[in-house]
């Protein structure tokens, strides 16, 4: 089984019932087709595996990803007890690959959170996160579409409280 | 693109907070009729898709704490998650600033508290307006645990119309919080939610700012109080983070804020401390690049210290600059680079005094040899010098005890090492004794040097641990090759020593060797005597050193040994039993020199010399078996040893791997000890002198008057010192292995005891062979006496002449020994002892029994003593047999047997006893008168008369040896079988 499997191929199938075909290890960096293919054995690559929660356009993005990251080390469950570890900065071919409209960002980071692929939905928060640095309250809300149920008094009260964390 | 149904992985399911998502989408454990959740589902715009909680908290890790705080204000939900605890427990812990059992202890105290304040609230509050006055009385119970907390704070956060929805949100929060610790934390949260937040937003921003000593302690001011965590964190956040972003964008070393806030060193280098910790709890994008910030201008700060530190110490400014920077180091992290610098550039490495040139232990000793006086100076000086610094370290460090350690090190790497190696290097090439000697005696300096240092305060604890470890440093990488040599170098001597003794010995004519009896009448007391001295050498600690070190753990006389020696003292009085033997036949050379020569490897003076001077003794005593094995050799053997085993012995309190090494050296070397003494010096000895026992023919050898089988002495003899040289080994044993625990007693499967049993048993077994021999030649010998000395006349004199007393009895048998006699001694003097042949036997069993006393262990000395009894009966039996006897020679015969008897009476074997007993009642039957034929009959078929030893045909025989009996005969047949009631 691990002799083929840098030729093997597997055909990934996105909501739109397209079809996409990949080699196996490109696919395997989702955790979840890993342990499917694991799970029910060879077999599984001859038919193509429905990914019923992604569509086409953002299946094909995480392919991309997937293709470009295909050596990397796969991320141990332990690594992100850590906090300091994540801090590592975007890579530039990330920083590029995430200059996307919001929309699909986030469709991305949910494909990578459905299909459990670590350093994606890693690289995904990241870029969310550099995208609300700077950011006023109003244009947060406004940017990640959230509706304020705080009174003025309140969302004040809250700056107060929170004067320490002021820039300065 | 329409919203398609999500379910999102089950991970950490955070509790109602996302973007948005619709309600379908979630499978938590939260109640799905939450009016929040409704609420909000409604008002999302379903066009965009949204993100689940647990995205939005991982993207919330990668926030700045600012951008953090400005999200908390977009929405409750996102308030919630940002105040979340276990947020800033986490970065409180990176700091190193959460104490867990600190946290749970205080929330215990707070739900003590609220169950109190409930139980008075219950009792003293009405129902009515209950939903009201809730607010101000949570935030009253907040208070508690914070009392700085104003209770009117937390009621212009809450107004009643909320408080139905803040409830629910608070169960919704205190589920979540229940799964992500496994405490109940319900309590500390409310707390936080009510009275915390409002004090770090007036007190815990402000006062450190504007106090410059506050921002210094802020680190250790953090409480570890669950609930609080954001609050506590806020503090440190307000204090540092100021200066933090202000280094970070800082151009040169002279703009940072902290540099202006604070102008003396000390707090720049808490303050940039601080800020080091600080910087762990920052995450966020290019956290790393700030850190390196920090790292870079704490560095260039850390060199200016250590360039005034450096100043201070070029001027020797000791209290001043020194003690000063070196705390501003120690602050800034831990001390190591001014301690380095400290004893990099200390002078102490170039100090002539200190540098003293290690050929001179060789160069001042004779000719391969070597002196351990200069290195004993040297050790004096440099442990002066190192106490001295340990003073000035004291007052410099803030931390001594490791800054000195790691000066010692330095000591030890740079001046010990330098000063033992070449000396090794050097000795070694030259002679190999004073290399041991050198190596031994520099690891004991060493080791004494580093024990009596005195470490400042806090430095005691370890100095132990620190001795051994910095010792076996030094000398690591001379152990192997010192073990080896030292164990070539014994076994090369032992077996020099063996080779020389034989060579010497086969220069000596071979055929001259003449036996000579010692004087037996004293050795037991010589040998315990000499034992006495040979305890107290061994005794004596091994005097390398000329400083009065001792070796901790040298035994004091062994109870064993003692107990061997007073029993020793007990058997002496049989030696008065022996006869005076006769002076030596040739002019002794007592060897002063030789026995002086054994002496040599040892330095120590006074109980040497005395045991040197009683070795002599011995050996003039014992030249009789000079050619057989000698004391002396093994007594320089075991000197030997004993200098080896002392030299090695010191390495043992290394513990550890190379003490164990070193233990077992000191085994192999005992090993050594005695396979060489054993199976090369004495067990040939031993094979020799039982060869000379067997080729023993006493009819060849004409002097028979010595009045001993000299072959037996010379082996008896032997058997002595082989004594004497196991209980040399004993004690030896008991006071070099078994006592300092180098070898252990109890272990069978120790190779010292192995080898010592195993010493023992070829001891014994050669012992028991030359006994056995000469058990045979010393009945040869008595058989021969009784062949050639025993005159006819001696039981049955003749007739004529007789003294009146027997005449009148005896006339017949006197008529008819005359006729048997052919020589008749005319006038015998008729006296009642025994016969001279009978003297002599006697004499001669009894003094090579008594030679063996004390000499070898008591079963086999029984075993001989037995044996010997046994055959000096069958030979007396057997001459009698041969003898004619009258009823006057019955007399002497039973003075004969008499005597005899009493001989084996010494011997304390009941047993034997009897049969001489048997052979006394025997000798009686001579003494009967012809005439009472008929007694005899009676006194002959008696069996319990001779104690079963004869039968009466036996004892018939031997009465056909009277020399009357052919008249006597029909008398006692007929009284014997009953033919005596035919005639009647």
């Amino acid at each position: 089984m691990s002799a083929d499997k840098s030729t093997q191929r597997v055909t990934l199938t996105s909501n739109e019932n397209t079809n996409i075909e990949v080699d196996r290890v490109v696919a395997e960096r989702s955790m979840l087709i890993k342990n499917l293919i694991e799970d029910l054995g060879d077999d599984v690559t001859s038919a193509p595996i429905p990914i019923p929660n992604v569509n086409d356009p953002v299946l094909r993005k995480v392919v991309e990803w997937c293709e470009h990251h295909r050596n990397d080390a796969v991320q141990s469950a332990d690594d992100d007890n850590d906090s300091r570890k994540k801090t590592t900065d975007i890579d530039e071919w990330d920083q590029k690959f995430m200059q996307v409209d919001q929309e699909m960002l986030f469709e991305i980071i949910l494909a990578a959170n459905y299909l459990d692929i670590k350093a994606l939905l890693d690289v995904g928060c990241k870029t969310v996160a550099n995208m609300i640095k700077g950011k006023s309250p109003e244009e947060i809300r406004k940017t990640f579409n959230i509706t304020n149920d705080f009174t003025p008094e309140e969302e004040e009260q809250i700056r107060r409280e929170n004067e320490w964390a002021e820039d300065r | 693109m329409s919203n398609p149904p999500r379910t999102a992985p089950v991970r950490a399911v955070g509790a109602g907070a996302g973007f948005a998502a619709p309600p379908s989408a979630r499978t938590t454990k939260k109640p799905a009729n939450s009016i929040l959740q409704t609420l909000q589902a409604t008002e999302i715009i379903d066009s965009k898709p949204v993100l689940p909680a647990e995205i939005i908290a991982t993207i919330l890790d990668y926030l700045p704490v600012a951008d953090l705080m400005r999200f908390a204000r977009t929405s409750r939900r996102m308030r919630e998650m940002v105040y979340d605890d276990t947020r800033w427990v986490a970065r409180l812990r990176s700091m190193g600033c959460w104490d867990e059992a600190e946290a749970r202890r205080r929330f215990e105290e707070a739900v003590m508290m609220r169950r109190k304040r409930d139980a008075a609230a219950a009792s003293a509050g009405a129902g009515a307006g209950a939903g009201a006055g809730a607010g101000p009385n949570v935030g009253g119970r907040g208070g508690s645990v914070l009392p700085a907390a104003p209770p009117d704070a937390a009621s212009l956060l809450f107004d009643a119309g909320l408080e139905e929805e803040r409830r629910r949100r608070q169960l919704l929060l205190k589920q979540e919080q229940q799964r992500t610790m496994a405490v109940d934390v319900r309590d500390g949260f409310e707390t936080m939610k009510v009275a915390g937040s409002p004090q770090v937003g007036s007190g815990g921003g402000d006062d450190p700012s504007r106090d410059p000593e506050a921002l210094l302690k802020v680190l250790k001011g953090v409480k570890s109080a669950r609930g609080h965590a954001r609050q506590e964190y806020g503090k440190v956040y307000g204090a540092l983070a100021p200066f933090y972003f202000d280094l970070v964008r800082a151009k040169s070393h002279t703009d940072p804020l902290v540099f202006k806030v604070f102008r003396d060193p000390e707090r720049q280098a808490q303050m940039l401390a601080n800020l080091r910790t600080f910087a762990k709890s920052d995450w966020a994008e290019g956290c790393l690049k700030r850190e390196e910030k920090l790292d870079t201008m704490t560095s260039i700060f850390e060199s200016a210290v250590l360039r005034e530190f450096e100043q201070g110490y070029e001027f020797w400014d000791v209290d001043g600059r020194m003690k000063k920077y070196a705390h501003v180091l120690a602050v800034l992290n831990g001390s190591n680079a001014g301690a380095e610098l400290f004893i990099q550039k200390h002078p102490i490495f170039s100090d002539r005094e200190v540098l003293a040139n290690p050929m001179d232990c060789v160069n001042q000793a004779l000719a391969d040899s070597i002196t351990l006086e200069p290195s004993r100076r040297f050790f004096e000086v440099l442990t002066r010098k190192v106490d001295e610094q340990a003073g000035i370290i004291e007052r410099i460090f803030p931390d001594p005890a490791k800054v000195f350690w790691a000066f010692v090190d330095k000591v030890r790497e740079d001046i010990i090492t330098e000063y033992a190696t070449p000396l090794f290097d050097e000795t070694h090439e030259r002679s190999i004794p004073s290399y041991l000697r050198a190596v031994s005696g520099i690891f004991e300096q060493t080791l004494h040097f580093l024990r009596t240092l005195t470490p400042p305060k806090g430095g005691e604890a370890q100095q132990t641990d620190m001795a051994r470890e910095l010792a076996l440093k030094v000398f690591e990488p001379h152990l192997d090759l010192y073990l080896q040599d030292e164990l070539d170098e014994f076994t090369r001597q032992a077996e020099r020593e063996v080779g020389e003794w034989e060579k010497k010995l086969s220069e000596q004519d071979a055929s001259v060797e003449s036996f000579y009896m010692g004087s037996f009448a004293n050795r037991q007391a010589d040998k315990k005597d000499f034992l006495t001295s040979f305890k107290k050498v061994v005794m004596m600690p091994v005097t390398v050193l000329p400083t009065t070190l001792g070796l901790p753990g040298l035994p004091l006389g062994s109870p064993f040994a003692t107990s061997k020696a007073s029993a020793a003292a007990n058997t002496n009085g049989n030696n008065s039993l022996q006869t005076p033997s006769q002076q030596p036949s040739r002019t002794q050379s007592p060897a002063p020199s030789t026995a002086e020569r054994s002496s040599s490897p040892l330095p120590g003076k006074a109980p040497t010399d005395e045991l040197a001077a009683k070795a002599a003794l011995m050996t003039s005593r014992l030249e009789g078996i000079k050619s057989l094995f000698s004391i002396e050799v093994a007594l320089s053997l075991v000197h030997a040893a004993k200098a080896s085993l002392g030299r090695i012995a010191v390495f043992i309190q290394l513990g550890g791997q190379a003490g164990g090494e070193a233990r077992e050296q000191c085994l192999v070397i005992f090993v050594t000890l005695l396979r060489v003494l054993g199976n090369g010096h004495v067990k040939p000895g031993f094979d020799r002198a039982v060869a000379h026992l067997s080729q023993y023919n006493p009819r060849e050898v004409s002097q028979h008057d010595r009045g001993g089988v000299a072959p037996l002495v010379t082996f008896i003899e032997l058997v002595n010192v082989g004594d004497l040289i196991s209980q040399m080994i004993d004690v030896f044993y008991e006071q070099q292995l078994a006592g300092p625990k180098i070898a252990d007693r109890n272990d069978f499967m120790d190779p010292a005891g192995l080898a010592k049993k195993k010493f023992e048993q070829m001891l014994d077994e050669s012992v028991a062979a030359g006994l056995n021999k000469g058990i045979d030649v010393l009945m040869d010998e008595v058989e021969y006496i009784c062949a050639t000395t025993q005159q006819p006349t001696d039981y049955n004199p003749g007739a004529t002449g007789l003294d009146p007393a027997s005449s009148s009895t005896t006339t017949t048998s006197t008529s008819s020994a005359e006729k048997r006699m052919t020589k008749s001694s005319g006038a015998v003097n008729m006296d009642i002892g025994p016969t001279p042949t009978a003297q002599r036997i006697r004499d001669l069993v009894a003094s090579h029994t008594s030679m063996l006393v004390g000499s070898t262990d008591k079963s086999m000395l029984d075993v001989f003593n037995g044996e010997v009894g046994l055959r000096l009966f069958t030979a007396v039996c057997k001459h009698l047999k041969r003898q004619r006897i009258s009823t006057e020679g019955a007399i002497k015969l039973i003075a004969d047997m008499n005597l005899y008897f009493e001989y084996i009476r010494t011997l304390k074997n009941q047993d034997l006893l009897a049969y001489f007993k048997a052979l006394r009642e025997l000798s009686q039957i001579y003494l009967i008168d012809a005439r009472h034929a008929k007694e005899m009959a009676t006194i002959i078929a008696d069996g319990d008369r001779f104690g079963g030893i004869f039968r009466a045909e036996e004892v018939y025989e031997y009465a056909e040896r009277r020399a009357d009996w052919y008249q006597v005969r029909k008398d006692v047949e007929r009284a014997m079988y009953g033919l005596e009631c035919n005639v009647m």
